[in-house]
């Protein structure tokens, strides 16, 4: 049979192996639990050990985009209020697309007439549909009463920084890595959606496509001119976070003193509290691998 | 023929015949071999298409197909109290002992083995796959093998790297864990008087086409195979989603005539198949313990097949080429052993399979296995709900209120319906003469025959 035998002339019984077949092993019940027990067991061999400084850092762009999103409320709410009038609106709509525009030519390593080209006639194609859609969305929501308007452009904003893509753009700029997923699309048609319910309340065609531009423009390229701040330097991308998030809460400090607590909270909790809980319950991680594992495939399946 | 140490076992699993399959098959010859040994076995399954209610098979064995349909891959709607009257029934009836649970993935053994439990017997589950820990279906899966194992008497696993993961996945301590393998039916498995002759080598494929069973990695090796060993030929049956892929592999490097595709090849006719090569591959990505690769041993084929899980344990290392799941190292792999094939004997290697794999023997170790079991200490319900509490900060509570109310519906069940009330049924006992029937007809089992 397959078993070894000790050379010793007394019986010692054989040595157990880790093996199925031939019934029984002698000297041994089948429960036996040797000491190469658990010897092929790794455990946690993926895992990243975090340092809190870099977490603090990289939660700055959670941080920076709520400021964003809270500012585009406020302008939101200055329009229905008719603090902001429609040139004003426009001016500012104008101003930011200019500011963009010279951000992504000062950041991108490839600047070339064409591209640049491009981009130009994209945004009049976008404005102009924006303009001749205007009055479409002015009566769009006309039956309905402003307290739904307000409880659904809520959740949806809500939903939109649930969803969103905090790391990349949904907007592709050429030559980034990877795809976007199917959360960050829907998170930017709830913003989307959230941006046409609010212009709807307003009172002149005018108003309504200066207010759509301006959410627009916010929601579709602040992620990729942030994102390209963010590559071309990081130190550049701190001072913006830092200086957005002052302006921010200057803003709602004048506009609501209970509001400025929420968000001040809010931020302090993203920047602070949730790296220091990362780090804590990483302690807790226990990946399991072994001889057990299903393997994979070293190959990509082309279909 | 009555034994003083006599058993009366049921065996519940939502895998049984008319299905065909690992774990089917290991219940119906487990369950032959203990009644050869004297003892009683009764199998509960659900119903299969209209195969319903009670149902006799060779050797007295007694199988309730009860009747729920099967709502998600061959398993019933989960109830988890629906199954308590019909199991309390069945376990009165039949007088049981002691109950044995098959597959982590079956939700009738698991409800099972939770009421058997609830009111007093003793319970052993067999696991026959292994799972991972990260995906969140193993998540939930393991929770709740946890719930079952946190008061079995005894487990029992197919092999070794089996022990350790059920070990890990649900915190039994290692010593309540039996390995006893699965074994192979030599006599029905036997190898061609005469080897296929010719110099051209066959390779046999005999594997349902899933990513599971490695079919991808199928695709890449054979084209490579093909190129550099004109006189081999493949032989691939089984049916599956990447079979389409498969034709595709033959289509492009135009091997129509040198790849077979025999598709869903039945039981009964495997070993046909099998005793028409002289290779067995097996390209699985994850294998508890591979009876396929015992059939085709016991065939008189060499053996070569991925370094996963359980198969290193299966054969000795001159029965079997091991390669890493990887094709450049299977194409080695299969190199290394069209270069030894000279030397195996068929009939050699089948009468050395007859030496190490037995159902009998199984089926004396699992023997061993429910004496311990019924060596247990009985335990009252709080002492039971300790160990359920120890399963989690959350699900342990949650565990505790679901079997303190299993309790409290059996005591009601038991005023509603006493015990008194079901008739027991008296025992059937066969004489010697039909030992020769019942050998016969479990080779006609084997076959795929119906039985009344």
């Amino acid at each position: 049979m397959d078993n070894n035998v000790a050379e010793n002339p007394s019986p010692t019984r054989a040595k157990w192996r880790k093996v199925a077949y031939g019934g029984m092993q002698p000297g041994f019940d089948d429960n036996h639990t040797d000491d190469s027990f658990l010897e092929g067991m790794v455990m946690n061999a993926n895992v990243v050990k975090r340092d809190m400084l870099k977490v603090m850092q990289d939660s700055v762009s959670i941080s920076q985009y709520l400021c964003i999103v809270v500012l585009v409320g406020l302008v939101w709410n200055y329009s229905l209020r008719s603090t902001l009038d429609e040139t004003s609106l426009l001016y500012l709509d104008v101003s930011l697309l200019g500011s963009g525009f010279l951000v992504l030519l000062l950041t991108k390593e490839m600047l070339s007439v064409d591209l640049l080209l491009h981009y130009l006639l994209n945004v009049l194609f976008f404005t102009t549909g924006l303009y001749v859609l205007a009055p479409i969305y002015q009566t769009l929501t006309r039956s309905i009463s402003s307290d739904s308007i307000w409880a659904v452009t809520v959740s949806l904003l809500i939903l939109h920084l649930l969803l969103h893509d905090y790391s990349g753009s949904t907007v592709r700029a050429p030559g980034a890595l990877k795809n976007p997923t199917l959360t960050s699309f829907i998170s930017l048609n709830a913003s989307v959606v959230a941006s046409v319910f609010i212009a709807s309340r307003l009172p002149s065609r005018l108003h309504v496509f200066a207010i759509m531009l301006f959410s627009l423009q916010v929601f579709l390229f602040a992620p990729l001119v942030t994102y390209c701040i963010k590559k071309y330097s990081f130190h550049l991308h701190l001072c913006f976070s830092f200086s957005l998030m002052a302006v921010t809460l200057a803003f709602v400090y004048t506009l609501h003193r209970l509001l400025l607590v929420l968000l001040l909270g809010l931020l302090v909790f993203v920047t602070v509290v949730c790296p220091y809980w990362l780090i804590r319950i990483q302690e807790y991680k226990f990946e399991i691998n072994g001889p057990w594992d299903e393997a994979k495939l070293c190959f990509d399946i082309t279909d | 023929m009555g034994d003083i140490k006599r058993h009366r076992i049921l065996m519940v699993s939502d895998f049984f015949y008319p299905n065909f399959g690992g774990v089917e098959n290991h219940i119906y010859l487990l369950s032959q071999c203990l009644l050869k040994l004297g003892h009683k076995v009764v199998v509960m399954t659900h119903a299969y298409g209209n195969r319903s209610g009670v149902r006799y098979m060779t050797g007295g064995l007694k199988v309730y197909y009860v009747p729920w349909k099967p709502f998600l891959l061959q398993n019933t709607l989960p109830t988890f109290y629906g199954t308590l009257p019909i199991i309390r029934t069945v376990l009165i009836r039949e007088q049981i002992s002691l109950v044995h649970g098959h597959q982590a993935f079956s939700t009738l053994c698991h409800e099972a083995l939770m009421h058997a439990r609830t009111m007093g017997y003793k319970v052993v589950f067999t696991d026959h796959s292994l799972y991972g820990f990260a995906d969140v279906g193993s998540i939930h899966m393991n929770k709740v093998l946890q719930f079952t194992l946190a008061d079995v008497s005894q487990a029992i696993c197919v092999s070794h790297t089996s022990k350790e993961n059920t070990v890990l996945r649900s915190g039994l301590p290692p010593e309540k864990v039996y390995v006893i393998p699965n074994a192979v039916d030599t006599a029905m498995f036997k190898p061609a008087a005469e080897r296929p002759s010719g110099n051209e080598i066959v390779i046999v494929v005999i594997s349902r086409l899933v990513y599971r069973k490695g079919a991808d990695l199928l695709v890449e090796v054979i084209p490579e195979v093909c190129r550099m060993y004109p006189n081999v030929r493949f032989i691939v049956g089984g049916d599956g989603p990447k079979r389409v892929r498969l034709e595709e592999m033959r289509e492009k490097h135009s091997l129509q005539d040198r790849v077979e595709m025999l598709g869903a090849v039945p039981h009964a006719r495997v070993r046909s198949v099998l005793i028409s090569g002289h290779i067995f591959l097996n390209s699985s990505l994850t294998e508890a313990f591979c009876i396929a690769i015992l059939e085709a041993a016991s065939c008189g084929l060499l053996t070569v097949s991925t370094c996963v899980g359980g198969v290193p344990e299966v054969l000795p290392d001159d029965m079997i080429v091991l390669a890493e799941p990887d094709p450049t190292d299977m194409v080695q792999a299969i190199k290394k052993a069209i270069s030894i094939l000279p030397m195996i004997d068929p009939q050699d290697m089948h009468n050395r399979m007859k030496k190490l794999y037995d159902w009998h023997d199984v089926a004396k170790r699992t023997e061993i296995v429910y004496d311990r079991a019924l060596k247990c200490s009985n335990q009252s319900l709080l002492e039971r709900l300790s160990r359920y509490l120890a399963c989690g900060a959350w699900a342990g509570k949650l565990f505790c209120l679901v079997m303190i109310i299993d309790f409290l519906l059996w005591r009601l069940l038991q005023l509603w319906k006493p015990a008194e009330d079901i008739e027991v049924v008296p025992d059937i006992v066969l004489s010697h003469d039909e030992d020769r029937e019942i050998l016969q007809d479990l080779q006609a089992f084997n076959k795929g025959h119906s039985l009344r």
